[in-house]
């Protein structure tokens, strides 16, 4: 196996530190090397064309880029091996630049040292390496979009737009969310329903569209590009094709009436309901808690809908994607007891009120105190109700409450110009395009803001007394108002737990679900093939819902347009010999690849290839393509087969930050000692304890892994499992006698080449304290003797 | 039933009614009470030395393994807010290390909760009903807190009691308002503004008589009450009752077992009505 090794002087940024012509004969020296050459600039096309002619001259099969990170150029070097007919993955990169010359540039002699045991490690490592090929599987290009609020809706319609055909599943009788039922909305106070509407039909009429209404989803299997999903569409007790959506008959004629949970309680329905007039599919729908079974309706109904025996249906389909659009809830205002909001009836919800300003809501538009049905003459809005506030579990602000006030504040202003009102906010959040000159519209109509959180409100004859602290003046005050309105906070649907556990979606401190992450991937689920759009992954705005649903499409439309999907080579695989089916590796991975069906089996599409599974195999079952325990091992092997430094630290940095970090560190030219011989992984909990027991019974002074900071670990868990697993590591050292602090657990996010120096330069310190390995053994010993 | 009873320090001064109306109740309930032995403070004296307060209040819960009763809803936040802290395994730990027995968990009920269930078990024992008669029930602030037993802003376990006992609790605005007691010393004005506004708006609401559930409330509402009527120049004349005492006339006992005699405001005029009605109706 003839192996090349090129190191790179990048001009002066490496071997301005490093002694170039010592790296190239030690290169010479070590095993299967055929050529060593150092290169002025590698990644020029000079470079690359001189190891393209030594690929072909020395029949080389492998090749060792010793230069910058391979977070920079290993794309780069492996297309330039594949032109030369090499397969891509037989490339190994020894990080001098970033990793050593950067940050060492006062000790070049120690430096070169490292250097050369990097140069070490990697020709050891690349002996290992095996040709893989990327292999690509066949997709399905239909998706499935569950929820259908404004989100769901922007999402399903940019995608059949496109071409690729949607499955939509709501919940409710309808699609439209809560926005069908809002009266104006901000920041230029159109009508909700007037815009959403044409929307909806437009849905209901697309030829790449099944809109599956009235249904929950009750399992989805397989994974990227291949789920099989399963459902059941509830009983409606009405033949769809057959209805003509006229409700005049079969409602006028049915004595059952219950508060409509489409007016928020203040407006009712009968027990056979169409939710609005807009309602999409407008199809009717009996409410079988509410319905006595008369049969009054069978029998008025001219067009013989109406079916009382039906039964719901099971549906299965496949898809290659699903966006999660399930939306919110409102906060439940009756928790805020001291609200009184459900023992006084002038105490109503922000929801109520956008119904009772609906001209087609239940007041026909006219905003009535609800115990007298006279027009309230003072309106008091109480802002973060809900929101921002722990003693209900939600510290988070709802985002989209200040800008509703405002509006319906001048929705009403607008309507009653005599009518008094006032905000009370703790902050007046107005963040947006528009926004702020809305503010500025609302307090040139004469609206009142008072910075208060309410403490309580009192009902004395009839009429509401809110008491405060005014933060403003210092005053405590108590103010007479007739009419109140909590503007309630946003809160993840409940009803899409179901969802969530189905598909294995982790969820934030605030309970909704989680994007892959918090900045760069706004859209994405932890889960391939899975996104999130609109208020599922937190309280927006319409216009922000609506852009994540096209964001959601357009990333489902991407992964899915080619018709197949590239599979990168560095997934998991199981020796089947060896497996024992005790299935620690289901329960730990993060993307829920493994399945044990005797035994263990990884679904490589769905796999990251973060190892975690790997590490935890108690029997060495499974192993990973990319970066394999042979791999690993050969180059801690390596990295300690000469210790000409101490303490010697062989050090794991994933990939993803700590790497990342240490490159940082580099770039920012942070200079910290040259003790650590780097491995990248992954992640932190692709490192197996025997990596770490071989580096030390190999004579390395000290371990160190580094991971990202908890919580942000790229497959979500790793970290807290590599740090599971180190604190069992230092019981078993103190056990044996060495002194636990020999493994060390860091976390650095990418950004913090800072921490990641300063971390080193400690560790190094407490080695130094603690004295070359098996100075405990000796001294235990030794106290034993006498 | 068996239970621990804890006094707590009020019970041995301007509290003696509510001691003495707790174990006459609870004795006509089928109660066994079983006082701590040697008792000490339950840690209000102490609140801002957390490790202090928890201290005493964990010795206290120490010596029994029954639950134990308090009257005093000062007692009854001060030791279940040692409970909850005491959850905490370091805290425990060294709190354990200077009791002579160690703290182990507890369970702490107030005699509200006692009574409440004993008797919604059952109601037969009310042989003397209030009926007609309008009760205030006040909470004021510690009987809820800390979270747990009931809702802190809008609680309802006294009008239920007052309905076992057939009286007709008025709807009272001000019934978990601060009554002004935890202010008096630096504050007396904004003090005694509070009381008067939480007497005044019981009497508005139509009530004969306020139900406490805290020795500190029952001085503010009932030993202050003649000053305040004097000081602004207006008669209240509202008795203010231990919720045992109120508890205590329905069972049938008498003024001197319930001390009665001890209240500032005097409820007798109020217990004799009630029996003149129902000599009335019988």
């Amino acid at each position: 196996m003839p192996i090349g090794v090129y190191v790179c002087h990048c001009g002066l940024n490496i071997a301005g530190v490093l002694d170039m012509d010592e790296l190239k004969r030690y290169a010479e020296t070590l095993p299967d090397v055929a050529v060593a050459r150092d290169l002025p600039f590698s990644c020029s096309d000079i470079g690359q064309e001189q190891i393209q002619k030594d690929v072909a001259e020395f029949k080389l099969d492998r090749v060792v880029v010793a230069a910058c990170s391979p977070r920079l150029h290993e794309p780069t070097f492996r297309r330039a091996i594949a032109k030369a007919g090499l397969n891509p993955y037989m490339l190994e990169m020894a990080n001098i630049r970033e990793q050593c010359s950067w940050v060492h540039m006062d000790r070049p002699a120690q430096a070169t040292q490292k250097a050369r045991d990097l140069i070490r490690m990697a020709v050891a490592k690349a002996a290992l390496l095996r040709p893989l090929e990327r292999e690509t599987v066949p997709v399905s290009q239909e998706v499935l979009v569950i929820g259908g609020g404004v989100a769901g809706i922007a999402a399903a319609l940019d995608l059949a737009d496109a071409g690729m055909h949607v499955y939509l599943v709501e919940r409710r009788p309808t699609i439209g969310g809560y926005m069908a039922l809002l009266t104006d909305v901000f920041p230029t106070n159109d009508c909700s329903i007037c815009v959403l509407a044409p929307k909806m039909s437009e849905v209901f009429n697309h030829p790449n569209i099944t809109l599956i209404s009235y249904a929950e989803i009750l399992n989805v299997e397989g994974s990227v590009g291949n789920f099989m999903v399963q459902g059941q569409k509830r009983a409606r007790y009405i033949d769809e094709k057959l209805c003509k959506g006229c409700i005049d008959q079969c409602a006028s004629v049915c004595p059952v009436e219950v508060p409509s949970e489409y007016d928020f309680g203040i407006g009712k329905r009968k027990a056979i309901y169409v939710p609005y007039p807009q309602a999409v599919p407008l199809v009717a729908c009996v409410d079988p808690k509410a319905c006595i079974g008369c049969g009054r309706c069978v029998e008025a109904c001219q067009a013989d809908a109406v079916k009382l025996e039906q039964e719901p249906e099971e549906f299965k389909f496949n898809v290659g994607a699903i966006i999660v659009a399930t939306g919110w809830q409102p906060f439940d205002a009756t928790r805020k007891e001291e609200y009184g909001y459900g023992r006084y009836r002038d105490v109503i919800t922000s929801l109520q009120l956008e119904r009772l300003l609906n001209a087609a809501g239940p007041t026909k538009g006219e905003v009535v105190r609800p115990s007298s049905g006279q027009i309230a003459r003072s309106i008091a809005f109480l802002q973060c109700v809900g929101s921002r506030d722990a003693t209900v579990g939600n510290i988070y602000c709802s985002r989209i409450c200040c800008m509703a006030s405002l509006k319906n504040a001048q929705l009403v202003k607008e309507k009653y110009p005599d009518t008094d009102i006032t905000i009370y906010y703790i902050d007046l959040r107005a963040g947006g395009e528009g926004y702020e000159e809305f503010y500025v519209r609302a307090q040139k109509l004469g609206i009142n803001f008072v910075r208060a959180r309410v403490s309580r409100i009192e009902q004395e004859d009839g009429d509401l007394y809110l008491i405060f602290e005014d933060t403003n003046t210092g005053e405590v005050k108590r103010v007479k108002h007739d009419l109140a309105v909590l503007s309630i906070g946003l809160e993840p649907d409940r009803s899409a737990d179901v969802i969530g556990n189905i598909l294995g979606l982790s969820r934030r401190p605030d309970r909704f679900f989680e994007i892959a992450h918090p900045k760069m991937r706004p859209v994405e689920a932890h889960i391939d093939g899975v996104f999130i759009a609109g208020c599922a992954s937190g309280p927006k705005e319409i216009q922000t819902s609506i852009a994540q649903g096209s964001a959601a499409a357009a990333k489902a439309f991407k992964l899915l347009q080619k018709g197949e999907l590239e599979l990168e080579p560095t997934s998991a695989f199981v020796d089947r010999d060896k497996c024992i089916q005790c299935k620690l590796c289901v329960d730990i991975c993060p993307k829920k690849a493994i399945a044990v069906e005797s035994p263990a089996y990884v679904d490589e599409a769905a796999c990251k290839g973060c190892g975690s599974c790997a590490a935890s195999c108690p029997v060495n079952a499974i192993d990973m393509r990319l970066f394999s325990d042979a791999q690993i091992m050969a180059q801690v092997r390596a990295a300690t087969e000469k210790k000409d430094e101490f303490p010697l630290i062989v050090a794991f940095l994933c990939n993803w930050c700590s790497y990342g970090a240490a490159d940082l560190a580099g770039t920012s030219r942070i200079q910290y000692p040259t003790n650590a011989r780097n491995i990248r992984v992954m992640c932190a909990g692709r490192v197996d304890p025997d990596f770490v027991l071989e580096a030390l019974r190999r004579g390395a002074d000290g371990v160190l892994i580094a991971g990202c900071r908890i919580g942000e670990c790229h497959y979500v868990s790793g970290n807290d499992q590599a740090l599971q697993r180190v604190n069992v590591l230092k019981e078993v050292l103190g056990k044996i006698g060495l002194d636990p602090g020999r493994v060390k657990i860091i976390w650095c996010a990418a950004s913090e080449g800072e921490i990641f120096a300063r971390q080193l330069k400690r560790f190094v310190d407490e080695l130094k304290e603690m004295g070359p390995i098996g100075t405990e053994l000796r001294a235990g010993e030794a106290q034993e003797a006498t | 039933m068996k239970l621990a009873y804890y006094p707590g320090c009020v019970s041995r001064s301007t509290g003696k009614e509510m001691d003495l109306s707790t174990r006459a109740v609870c004795e006509a309930l089928g109660i066994t009470l079983e006082e701590l032995e040697d008792w000490n403070c339950c840690g209000a004296t102490h609140v801002s030395n957390e490790l202090v307060a928890v201290g005493l209040a964990a010795r206290n819960l120490a010596q029994t393994d029954l639950p134990v009763m308090t009257p005093c809803s000062i007692c009854y936040s001060n030791l279940r807010t040692a409970a909850q802290k005491l959850e905490d395994r370091k805290l425990r730990a060294t709190v354990n290390q200077v009791l002579a027995q160690e703290y182990s968990g507890a369970k702490i009920r107030h005699a509200l909760d006692v009574i409440q269930e004993a008797l919604s078990q059952n109601p037969d024992l009310v042989v003397v009903p209030l009926q007609g008669i309008k009760v205030a029930p006040y909470y004021g602030c510690l009987l809820t807190r800390p979270r747990g037993v009931d809702s802190p802003e809008f609680p309802t376990v006294l009008e239920k009691l007052l309905k076992d006992l057939q009286a007709e609790p008025v709807d009272f605005r001000l019934k978990t308002f601060c009554c002004g007691g935890p202010i008096f010393m630096p504050r007396q004005k904004a003090a005694e503004d509070t009381t008067f506004k939480i007497l005044m708006d019981a009497k508005k609401a139509g009530a004969e008589a306020i139900v406490t559930v805290c020795p500190l409330c029952h001085i503010m509402l009932d030993a202050k009450q003649k000053a305040l009527e004097i000081k602004r120049g207006e008669k209240i004349g509202l008795p203010v009752l231990y919720v045992t005492q109120l508890a205590g006339i329905a069972l049938g006992l008498g003024p001197d077992e319930l001390g009665l005699n001890m209240n500032a405001v005097s409820p007798i005029p109020m217990v004799e009505r009630i029996y003149e009605k129902m000599a009335e109706q019988s």
